[in-house]
């Protein structure tokens, strides 16, 4: 492990950055939308860069970093290696950008940037501050800083209210202000906006091996009980680490194949690594190093020894949680609740957050237990076409096909212009016996993402009110009718 | 003094039942959910995630299990905690395992069994049940049950014919049960009111059988903006 000592130069970071590998939305890597698919192709990646610099740490899905100083000067320059990953990365058919600058963060926000200019960018030696000061602070939003997402998003946001618009402003301000007003997150942001890393390494390594291990006997042909079990030893890990009074930024996923072949990774997070992020990674990991698509096994037979390494340890500092809004998931219950993931899978609990949307299924999201509760629709916009009134008790989730008669019993239809060929008279949901419909309204028209041929909806929606004393929430899309959700 | 978990949320622990909304206390023998015991709804509605919403509201967990459909947005309205509640949509075969699990750490489960559980398997859980200090609450049929809640007739304000919206529903409740709440106990409530809460419905509210469920359906008529 490098120590930089003061006065040292500040360290070259290339970052390589698959766009489409990353999740979209760029807040929290605690999903991995990409799927597993995505998590191979980027290990496929991941094994190309690796053949210019063996020691590639990986920060999220689909991006990765390396020191540049010493491959740089091998390959004739940061630029020319920048364009040679480019060439390499693009044979598998992945498109990348780079970015090269001193330190991590500004390094990740050249690969995001460049693009416009070229598939590369380049902040010379030195230049880093120069280019960090005409940054707007949103993209502290964005970027690093992971775990502490909410209160990073909500400090850039405050920031910028305050009038401090580019990371130049808030770098101009003394670091003792910005820490008494902003506290621990406020002095981490201030890092690095003056091109620091968001906190100083710890001055020398730890006097002993605090990695953890666990033995598969007979090696774990499946990816689930290991996470699981990754859960665990990641909690051992912090407790070791917490008796020290140390935290890590940076973890070693290493895995021992049944074979005896050894696979090792390390992933990087600028926060701190939680117990249940670690957990993450390693499934993602688990991920990229699976044989083919859908469940495959794995190619080396089956995990033997799961092992995580702590790497680049700090000196924990605390968490101070929110005076409000943050609820504290008691031990009883997180133990509840991991009891049953161990049992049924990871996405198998869930907890749900109300979010925005237009349509009722949209509106609540599920997150499983251990991951950040955020809506995957915020409820900021107005949503303009969503239905008011009372909230159904019951949301299918797959809508159930369904018939609606008119007086004669014959279907109801609506034309393209929402003319309604008479008034719905009877309902058949599935195989249940017909009710009859004592009120209505609609229909209510909703066309959504027309630009997008791949996710334009159309749909006309109606309430229906039926002599059983329930009401539905029926939509018609492409001719059919499909009850989306029961009021009762 | 009854032992209690230490760690308990703040409202809950010490007490001999779990709250209820105010409009459902009358329903209830105790006036709440008394610990360790079953209740049972024949149907998932409003009213399980009604009756679940006082505890969560007090600081209880709530765990749902089996039951994918529940709408949350509504449960929220009533007034569960969607930061307390715990979702297992599919609990599959071991089911029983997982409610176990489940009382473990949550005050509450609302469970819709896959079927009518064998009488075994409910004795193992009525026993988790009364040593975890737990309140389960089934969508569905389990004979035993200390007291059972049903919606006996409902109807949705709002809709006309061709216009309006679902606004409010006036619902009668009937429960009854075993011991002291042989007595059968009958309330109207509305069951979403105007704002999304319960309440006890007036008897002028209370529509009368036969007559149509918003005005009369005549060609026009006066309508107030809002």
């Amino acid at each position: 492990m490098r120590v930089p000592t003061a006065g040292s130069a500040p360290p070259r970071i290339m970052v390589v950055r698959c766009p489409p590998l990353c999740p979209t939305q760029p807040p929290g890597p605690d999903t991995n939308p990409a799927g597993p698919q995505a998590a191979r192709l980027f290990e496929r990646v991941i094994a190309v860069v690796t053949g210019f610099c063996p020691n590639v740490e990986v920060t999220e899905p689909g991006v990765c970093a390396f020191g540049a100083r010493g491959p740089a000067r091998y390959f004739g320059g940061e630029a020319v290696l920048a364009s040679k990953i480019i060439a390499a990365v693009a044979e598998l058919g992945v498109e990348s950008r780079v970015g090269v600058a001193d330190g991590m963060f500004a390094a990740q926000l050249a690969a995001s940037s460049a693009g416009p200019v070229g598939p590369f960018l380049v902040i010379p030696p030195g230049g880093t501050a120069g280019f960090l000061a005409t940054q707007p602070v949103s993209v502290l939003a964005d970027q690093g800083l992971a775990d502490q997402n909410m209160a990073t998003r909500d400090l850039a946001g405050l920031l910028k209210r305050l009038g401090l618009l580019t990371l130049g402003d808030l770098a101009a301000l003394p670091v003792s202000d910005v820490a008494s007003r902003f506290g621990d997150t406020g002095e981490a942001v201030h890092r690095l906006a003056r091109g620091l890393d968001s906190r100083p390494l710890a001055a020398r390594p730890p006097d002993r091996d605090l990695s953890v291990a666990r033995e598969f006997d007979p090696p774990e042909p499946l990816a689930e009980p290991v996470v699981f079990a990754a859960k665990t030893l990641a909690e051992q890990l912090h407790a070791g680490l917490a008796a020290r009074g140390l935290t890590c930024v940076r973890v070693q996923v290493q895995v021992t194949w049944a074979d005896g072949g050894e696979s090792s990774r390390l992933w990087r997070h600028d926060g701190l690594l939680a117990a249940a992020g670690v957990a993450d990674r390693v499934r993602w990991q688990l991920d990229g190093w699976r044989a083919g698509p859908g469940d495959g096994h794995y190619a080396q037979g089956g995990i033997g020894v799961l092992r995580l390494v702590p790497d680049q340890v700090v000196r924990a500092t605390g968490h101070q949680l929110a005076l409000w809004g943050e609820a504290v998931i008691s031990d009883r219950v997180a133990r509840a609740a991991m009891r049953v993931q161990a049992m049924l899978g990871h996405e198998a609990v869930l907890r749900p957050v109300t979010g925005g949307g237009r349509n009722v299924s949209e509106q609540v999201s599920h997150v499983p237990f251990g991951e950040k509760r955020e809506p995957s629709l915020a409820v900021g916009p107005p949503w303009p076409g969503r239905i008011m009134g009372a909230a159904p008790g019951v949301v299918y989730p797959a809508a159930r096909e369904a018939e609606v008669a008119d007086d004669a019993g014959q279907l109801v239809t609506v034309t393209g212009r929402c003319v309604l060929s008479a008034a719905p008279a009877r309902l058949v949901i599935g195989r249940e016996p017909p009710r009859r419909i004592t009120a209505w309204a609609g229909p209510w028209p909703l066309s959504e993402r027309w630009w997008d041929p791949g996710a334009a909806r159309r749909r006309a929606r109606f309430q229906l009110a039926t002599d059983d004393g329930r009401a539905w929430l029926a939509v018609v899309r492409g001719s059919r009718w499909l009850i989306e959700a029961g009021y009762f | 003094m009854p032992a209690v978990s230490a760690f308990g949320p703040p409202a809950v622990p010490g007490t001999e039942t779990l709250p209820v909304l105010t409009a459902l206390c009358d329903l209830l023998p105790r006036g709440g959910l008394a610990r360790g015991s079953v209740l049972a709804v024949p149907e998932f509605g409003l009213l399980c995630l009604a009756l679940a919403a006082g505890a969560s509201a007090a600081g209880a967990w709530c765990g749902i299990a089996g039951i994918p459909e529940a709408g949350l947005a509504a449960a929220v309205g009533v007034g569960l905690d969607a930061e307390r509640t715990l979702l297992v949509p599919d609990p599959g075969p071991a089911w029983p395992q997982v409610v176990a699990s489940l009382l473990d750490g949550c005050e509450l489960v609302l469970l819709r069994p896959p079927a009518t559980a064998p009488v075994q398997v409910r004795r193992r859980l009525e026993a988790v049940l009364r040593r975890a200090g737990g309140v389960l609450l089934v969508a569905g049929d389990w004979p035993g049950a200390q007291v059972c809640l049903r919606v006996i007739t409902q109807r949705w304000t709002g809709l006309g014919d061709g216009y309006g919206r679902v606004r409010a529903c006036c619902a009668e409740v009937a429960a009854d049960g075993r011991g002291e709440a042989a007595l059968t106990r009958t309330r109207w409530l509305w069951l979403p009111g105007e704002d999304g809460g319960v309440a006890v419905a007036d008897p002028v509210d209370i529509p009368v059988p036969g007559t149509p469920a918003a005005g009369t359906p005549t060609a026009l008529r006066a309508v107030s903006a809002g």
